[in-house]
């Protein structure tokens, strides 16, 4: 279900969701719901099943109800496009968590910020915090330790007999960590690995570190 | 003006071309002008367009005796043709009758390359005659009072039907044909098809299963008793001939001996990149072909398609290298040779590729076979025997294609809007729907009016609308418009279009391939060597690259072909023969193999079902041969590798081609527990693949063209920027929502029954099992691979199976990277 991780000496905890707990902030950080995604698609005439974007909260409460955190920090492309629908289920999902929420905006995140204002979002370009940097894009900056999203990333396992699995994943390079995506009906991209990075491939309830070996 | 007055108009124009009508096509005439419907069975090159485009013209000069002076206007018939290549060639008949007998009738061309504005000219003044392709016949019937167009029509020709039987292009035809046939009343419905085993079902197909038109209606079968030569080209060296491969150049000498040896050679590939290869390869090693030596296939531009199909005609080129681009229609007078590369796994396919040369009736056909890797010349000798017999394999119709219909009724709902009573009447009288339940229809019409079958909270889904009236409608501009774009793309590939950097269309590639390339690299499409500069809104922009350049072919997804039943009992004959005296030309050419295969295994005989296990370094290999076309092959390795899973925790990768199959594992398998529990028993069949079906991605796969023809995947438009972007995504990740939240769904379940009925073919299957049952089974644990295994188990394409559980085989395994 989790797994227990050291970075630059601070402890975090990997969810299977794809979320990641900062256990002396108490901080949830979390990347790429897009939310609003399956409405998006409905609006336009692709009959994608509705109670999938029900789907998306669920898994939001569970993440909240497990680690209890005392922020939530939204790393980018919250929502998938314009307004719709579902802000209202958003906008009750926050009515029901009462903690500060953040949001570093991501290239989908085009909602008026108002709108967030208007319900205690704070939102940010990015976030220094303790040596670590919270942002949505991967970047590397002196000194300081990204987390990020955006990617979506994914890793192809390979093993003996010609197996191949291709699995989300956190994707942990020297001077950042790549967030999978949250969200359900999101699609991931495949990275090629390093030397050295450190991958942590997600299932429906275990996260794995999996060798990471020259080919 | 009577009957044999309308007949003297036809032979005489016939005369003074030189020519004498066959009986075929005087019998069709005269059905024609009965007001009789049917199905013409006649080869290409036969005259068959002859035979159905002057009774349409003879019926207008019939009903409009003053025709020389005045025209009466409205289309008077469509002709609908599967390529769209054909279509000037099939223009250019028609226009030649029409010229020579001075009937004043117009000729139209409608297809997806006609330009937007001879379209809007149709549409304010239609063309008497209308050739047209499946998908721009469902346009027609998305504009604005298509009615009024097809009122006056007074016949539909529906060329090369045995192509679009068994095809969704064939249902959309079998929807259109509903609707026509109410709005005009007085159509006849003609159907043209080559020779297919079921020749009596396409006619049911075509016309609807107890339907009025079908009562009325005759089949009229062209005897064209052609020769065909088939001759296998054995190089004088065996012992390099390679056990695998599916390119075949190592045959490129003899190819060019044939080449040179006659005036004009068609080439046939399997596919694409391999037809890339071989031009690429004639060139390099035969400079002296330069200018003589062109390429045609699918995804090359039109205008280069029909320049080669115009210089063929002309006699300018030697050769050209093409795929089953070139299989249908056209008349190529001056095509005297034709070689087949590689198995063409259907002897329907070989029988039409080899009517390609001596194109005119009376001479011979030569067709050259070149087996691109050893065993495949047992096939040669078993398509041998094929057109001998003249053995044909049948075209299985769809049934129930949800998919279809509601791309169908959304179309309906574009243009002018329909009434369900209506069209659940109409749509209920054709073949694939004939079982829909009144249920099915409902599910089609929640699913475009409420995107589900249940109203709920906060849903905005919007498409089609129901008015006051009952009458269901489309009223949002861009999703009417967003519908025609999608319609033309019923089997969805997304594709790029390849240009020029300062102008020039080369035609289109799949994204796949184009993903694996960096700005820089060198591919060879189109028989250019080209430079890939950069990719943006669907274009790939290129410029030639420098001749010296390393660079990788172009290649292509498109299905792999399988053995049809009737090869696959013929190729095990013939094989069986190898431990026998009386061995085929072909048959002995393979006798170092045989021998190799022997050293450690055996040639398998009538009464031997041959099973070989061995390890190498990618793990334990179990290989089967049951010799029954890869379609057989993919669901006994499915069937088989669940059941074994079932004794034991274990993870397969499977690999199959039309000789048989492989079970590749990490871990031994058991084998002798295989026997023991008697896992070959037909008995609980249909349950067994149903599990196994769900744990592989066959039915996945499928689900992709439905996604796209049911409107759920948006390809996007073709060559634009695409502001849509949001809106794009993949059918693996709505096959999954629907898998994991809507498997009632019945374009969810439909991905599974097509796997059923047009892949996995249970009854072969089933047939398959028992006869092994019978066999004994010979089980050889050898040393290393075999020659027969060695097609197989070097196969990239696999499927996989697992009992596993997805952490156990995280654990063995790894990422990696490249230093």
């Amino acid at each position: 279900m989790t797994l227990n991780i050291q970075i630059n000496s601070r402890d975090f905890i990997l969810h299977c969701s794809g979320a990641l707990f900062w256990v002396e902030k108490r901080m949830l950080l979390i990347s790429d719901a897009h939310l609003g995604k399956v409405s998006h698609f409905r609006k336009h005439g692709a009959a994608i099943p509705g109670v999938l974007m029900h789907k998306n909260f669920d898994k939001l409460d569970s993440a909240v109800n497990y680690f209890e955190p005392e922020s939530i920090c939204f790393l980018g492309d919250l929502f998938h496009s314009s307004l719709n629908n579902e802000w209202q289920l958003f906008h009750d999902w926050v009515a029901r968590t009462p903690v500060p929420i953040i949001l570093v905006a991501g290239n989908h995140d085009i909602i008026a910020p108002k709108k967030y204002h208007d319900i205690n979002i704070t939102i940010v370009s990015e976030w220094a915090l303790d040596g670590f940097l919270l942002t949505h894009y991967p970047e590397e900056r002196d000194g300081l330790f990204t987390l990020c999203g955006h990617i979506h990333p994914a890793v192809l396992l390979a093993g003996k007999g010609r197996q191949f699995l291709k699995l989300p994943c956190f994707f942990k390079s020297a001077q950042q960590m790549i967030l999978p995506a949250f969200g359900e009906f999101t699609g991931t991209y495949v990275m090629e690995p390093q030397e050295g990075d450190v991958i942590y491939v997600i299932t429906k309830d275990d996260v794995l570190e999996v060798p990471n070996k020259e080919r | 003006m009577n009957r044999e007055q309308l007949f003297d108009i036809a032979t005489g124009w016939f005369e003074s071309r030189g020519w004498k009508p066959f009986p075929f096509q005087t019998q069709t005439w005269t059905a024609f002008l009965q007001g009789k419907n049917g199905l013409l069975n006649a080869p290409t090159g036969s005259g068959k367009t002859y035979a159905l485009w002057l009774p349409v013209v003879l019926d207008y000069i019939k009903n409009n005796p003053d025709y020389k002076t005045k025209h009466k206007p409205g289309l008077k018939a469509i002709w609908i043709t599967p390529l769209r290549a054909l279509s000037v060639e099939i223009k250019q008949a028609a226009d030649r009758v029409n010229d020579d007998l001075g009937t004043g009738l117009t000729v139209g061309i409608r297809t997806g390359d006609t330009s937007a504005s001879e379209r809007s000219k149709q549409k304010t003044k239609i063309p008497d005659l209308l050739i047209t392709t499946p998908e721009s016949m469902q346009l027609m019937l998305a504009s604005k009072d298509y009615a009024n167009v097809f009122k006056t029509c007074g016949a539909i020709i529906i060329d090369e039907w045995h192509e679009l039987l068994g095809t969704k292009r064939g249902v959309q035809t079998e929807l259109a044909l509903t609707r026509l046939k109410n709005v005009a009343p007085k159509m006849r419905i003609w159907g043209i098809s080559a020779t297919i085993g079921n020749l009596q079902q396409a006619m049911e197909v075509l016309l609807g299963p107890q339907s009025p038109a079908l009562e009325n209606s005759v089949m009229i079968r062209a005897h064209i008793n052609k020769k065909i030569n088939v001759v296998s080209v054995i190089p004088d060296k065996m012992d390099a001939y390679p056990w695998r491969g599916h390119m075949g150049l190592h045959l490129i000498d003899e190819a060019a001996k044939i080449i040179k040896g006659s005036r004009t050679t068609l080439l046939f590939c399997n596919t694409r990149a391999q037809c890339e290869l071989w031009f690429q390869a004639l060139l390099d090693k035969f400079p002296e072909f330069a200018g003589d030596l062109a390429m045609h296939h699918g995804s090359i531009s039109r205008e280069n398609r029909q320049w080669v199909e115009q210089a063929i005609r002309d006699e300018q080129l030697r050769a050209v290298v093409c795929t089953s681009s070139l299989d249908l229609g056209v008349d190529f007078a001056p095509v005297e040779t034709v070689v087949q590369i590689g198995g063409p796994k259907g002897v329907a396919r070989f029988l039409q590729r080899a009517g390609r040369s001596g194109h005119r009736p009376g001479e011979e056909s030569n067709i050259y076979f070149l087996a691109t890797h050893a065993i495949e010349l047992v096939e040669a000798s078993a398509l041998r025997r094929a057109v001998q017999e003249t053995v044909v394999e049948d075209r299985v119709p769809y049934l129930n294609s949800w998919d279809v219909l509601v791309q169908y009724l959304v179309t309906l709902a574009v243009s002018d809007g329909f009434y369900p009573d209506v069209i659940f009447k109409e749509v209920k009288g054709s073949f694939c729907y004939q079982g829909m339940t009144e249920d099915d229809f409902q599910f089609c019409l929640n699913f475009i009016t409420k995107g589900s079958q249940s109203l709920q909270a906060y849903d905005e889904y919007k498409k089609v609308e129901i008015e006051a009236d009952g009458k269901f409608k489309v009223n949002s501009k861009t999703i009417a418009m967003r519908h025609r774009m999608q319609m033309g793309t019923i089997v969805g590939d997304s594709v790029m279009n390849v240009k020029f950097l300062g102008g020039g269309y080369l035609g289109s590639i799949e994204e796949w391939f184009i993903s694996k390339l960096n700005p820089g690299d060198t591919f060879i499409f189109a028989g250019r060597k080209l430079e890939l500069i950069r990719v943006r809104n669907m274009e790939v922009m290129v410029r030639m690259a420098s001749p010296g350049a390393k660079a990788m072919h172009a290649s292509w997804m498109g299905g792999r072909l399988t053995l049809s039943a009737q090869m696959s009992e013929l190729l095990r004959e013939e094989l069986y023969a190898a431990n026998t005296d009386t061995m085929t030309r072909e048959l002995r050419a393979l006798k170092p193999m045989f021998t190799r295969q022997r050293k450690e295994s055996i040639v398998p005989g009538d009464d031997e079902f041959l099973i070989e296990t061995f390890k190498t370094r990618e793990g334990y290999h179990a290989i089967f041969y049951p010799f029954e076309g890869r379609f057989v092959h993919e669901a006994l390795a499915s069937l088989m590798a669940y059941r074994i899973s079932l004794l034991t925790p274990i993870t397969f990768s499977l690999a199959y081609n039309d000789y048989g199959f492989e079970l590749l594992s990490d871990q031994e398998i058991d084998m002798q527990q295989v026997l023991d529990n008697d896992l070959f028993t037909p008995q609980h069949l249909h349950l067994d693949l149903q599990h196994s079906l769900n744990a592989t991605e066959m039915a996945r796969r499928k689900f992709r063209d439905i996604a796209v023809i049911a409107g759920l995947v948006f390809t996007g438009y073709p060559g634009k920027v695409v502001k849509t972007k949001h809106l794009q995504s993949s059918s693996q990740l709505i096959f999954e929502v629907f898998r994991d939240y809507e498997p009632n769904n019945l374009l969810f379940q439909q991905a599974y029954r097509e796997t059923f009925e047009h892949q996995l073919e249970e009854g072969r299957l089933l047939l398959a099992l028992e006869r092994i049952h019978r066999q004994q089974i010979v089980w050889k644990a050898t040393e290393k691979p075999t020659p027969f295994s060695f097609p197989i188990i070097t196969d990239r394409l696999r499927e996989k199976l697992s009992s596993e559980t997805l952490s156990d085989r995280i654990k063995r395994m790894t990422a990696s990277y490249m230093k």
